[in-house]
């Protein structure tokens, strides 16, 4: 496989092979990368698993970040932390390791394909409908549209698409732009400065799966609490959009 | 910038089963594994407070016990001063009583031995009285004491009234003897002034006995069922004892001061 080249755009573009409409392109073959290396470091991991007060240091890495997620999501959310921590864990752990991934030569993070992202927020998307739905049923989910008044119904409408996009495009956009500035340095000062913007690149990184996780939290509880409650509870961290 | 639809649903697809296996393998194992350590530190925890209470139960029982061994051992202390008191009271009685008794008897050897002396010394005072008046008449005056001393006697029946004299006749007329008691052998010459004078005024009829006795000191006496008359130097030797025990008596008073 070659280095993606600065004139290509998104690592859709990378077409490793094609048949009628199936296209195997590197956003899939990276994202299997990382799904892989967590399925299997998971089962290797999770595979003597014990429940001693003494444990091994990977099982302690591993209950460090699961405890911390559940505890970000616990803050969040009033009760049912272990009803949305798979999903969202998932998508933190997703994010995270596509962008960590990064500092591997020749790799490019899935995350910084629009469509990957896409396909990340159009999940949050259904997600967070259904969650909402299975919380309260779906009359008092459909009420939260028409509240204060019905007249803020296609803003609510508008709301749902718009932040969906702003997920999607935010993460992208985040991604892909620290990627070709990488790959401008390179060309234009190839020594160690380079180094640095990747460094930063691994924080933007951790920052912006975080960033996903908790937006995605946000939605969700917004939608399985009370309208009042979710009011209060939820505020758009605009000041993390970059 | 455009979006591969295809990617775009396999990455859906890849996502959806990406949660599967992480749910599966990932946070169902961890989870339940913080679970167990979680329920197994609770059990650990609760084990350790139950020791905790069993423990301080135990220190409580403990300490109890202790508080119960140390009255009981104050009590069997108290006891054991109460009864050693009563011990140590009793023998002081008996030591006291003892002493009291040896006091008692060492001071009645003291009195036996003060009258033995007094007694021998009047026995030997009297002797010695004797055998001197004895000389010192027969020095002097060329008289016998025994003589003498039957002299007086016969002078004092001679001198008794009616009433001494019935009380020697009754015993005489009915058979029975006057016994004159001298401390030395009566000469013959003497007993018979002795058996005229008695017969004269007494009764002619009555035996006369004479015996020699050292229990009258240098005396004679005359006696019948009861009644007598004597003349003995009992009298002066009184006068001596008495000045004897007054001169002892003193001499252990200087000495106990």
């Amino acid at each position: 496989m070659e280095v993606v080249a600065i004139n290509q755009i998104s690592p859709d573009q990378v077409i490793l092979f094609s048949w009628w409409f199936v296209t195997i392109s590197a956003t899939l073959l990276y994202t299997w990368l990382v799904m892989g290396v967590l399925v299997i470091g998971s089962i290797l991991i999770t595979g003597n698993l014990s429940s001693d007060p003494i444990m091994t240091r990977w099982q302690s890495v591993l209950e460090v970040l699961v405890e911390t997620i559940r505890s970000e999501i616990g803050d969040v959310v009033k009760d049912g932390v272990d009803t949305y921590f798979p999903f969202i864990g998932t998508l933190f752990l997703f994010i995270l390791f596509s962008n960590l991934f990064t500092f591997i030569p020749g790799y490019v993070a899935p995350t910084s394909s629009l469509t990957t992202t896409s396909a990340l927020a159009i999940m949050v998307f259904f997600a967070v409908p259904i969650y909402g739905i299975s919380k309260q049923g779906i009359l008092e989910y459909l009420k939260e549209y028409f509240r204060p008044t019905f007249i803020f119904f296609p803003f609510h409408v508008m709301g749902e698409f718009s932040r969906t996009l702003a997920l999607a495009v935010r993460l992208f956009g985040n991604l892909m732009s620290h990627e070709k500035v990488i790959a401008i340095l390179l060309a234009v000062t190839p020594l160690l400065f380079p180094v640095v913007m990747q460094v930063l690149g691994l924080l933007i990184g951790i920052i912006q799966a975080y960033i996903f996780a908790v937006l995605t939290i946000v939605y969700i509880a917004s939608a399985t609490q009370s309208h009042e409650e979710a009011e209060h509870k939820t505020k758009e961290p605009n000041s993390t959009n970059r | 910038m455009h979006i591969d639809w295809f990617v775009f649903f396999s990455q859906i697809v890849n996502f959806l089963i990406l949660l599967f296996l992480l749910k599966k393998f990932l946070y169902g194992r961890i989870i339940g594994a913080i679970d167990a350590r979680k329920a197994k530190i609770g059990a650990l925890f609760a084990e350790a407070e139950q020791s905790r209470q069993d423990a301080r139960t135990a220190a409580e029982d403990c300490e109890r016990k202790r508080q119960d061994l140390e009255e009981r051992y104050e009590q069997s202390l108290n006891e054991a001063r109460r009864e050693a008191e009563t011990y140590r009271e009793r023998l002081m009685e008996k030591a006291r009583e003892e002493v009291d008794y040896l006091k008692v008897r060492w001071t009645e050897a003291l009195r036996a031995e003060r009258n033995n002396f007094l007694h021998e010394l009047r026995q030997l005072a009297g002797r010695q009285i004797y055998a001197a008046t004895r000389r010192v008449l027969k020095d002097l005056a060329d008289l016998n004491l025994e003589e003498r001393i039957v002299e007086v006697l016969l002078a004092r029946i001679a001198s008794m009234d009616e009433n001494e004299r019935n009380k020697f006749r009754g015993p005489a007329r009915e058979g029975g003897t006057i016994t004159v008691t001298c401390a030395f052998d009566i000469p013959t010459a003497a007993q018979a002034r002795l058996n005229d004078t008695l017969h004269r005024y007494l009764s002619g009829d009555m035996d006369v006995t004479y015996v020699r006795s050292d229990d009258i000191l240098s005396g004679c006496e005359l006696r019948s069922d009861g009644h007598k008359i004597s003349w003995s130097m009992k009298d002066y030797l009184d006068t001596i004892e008495e000045r004897f025990y007054s001169a002892l008596y003193e001499e252990a008073q200087e000495q106990r001061t």
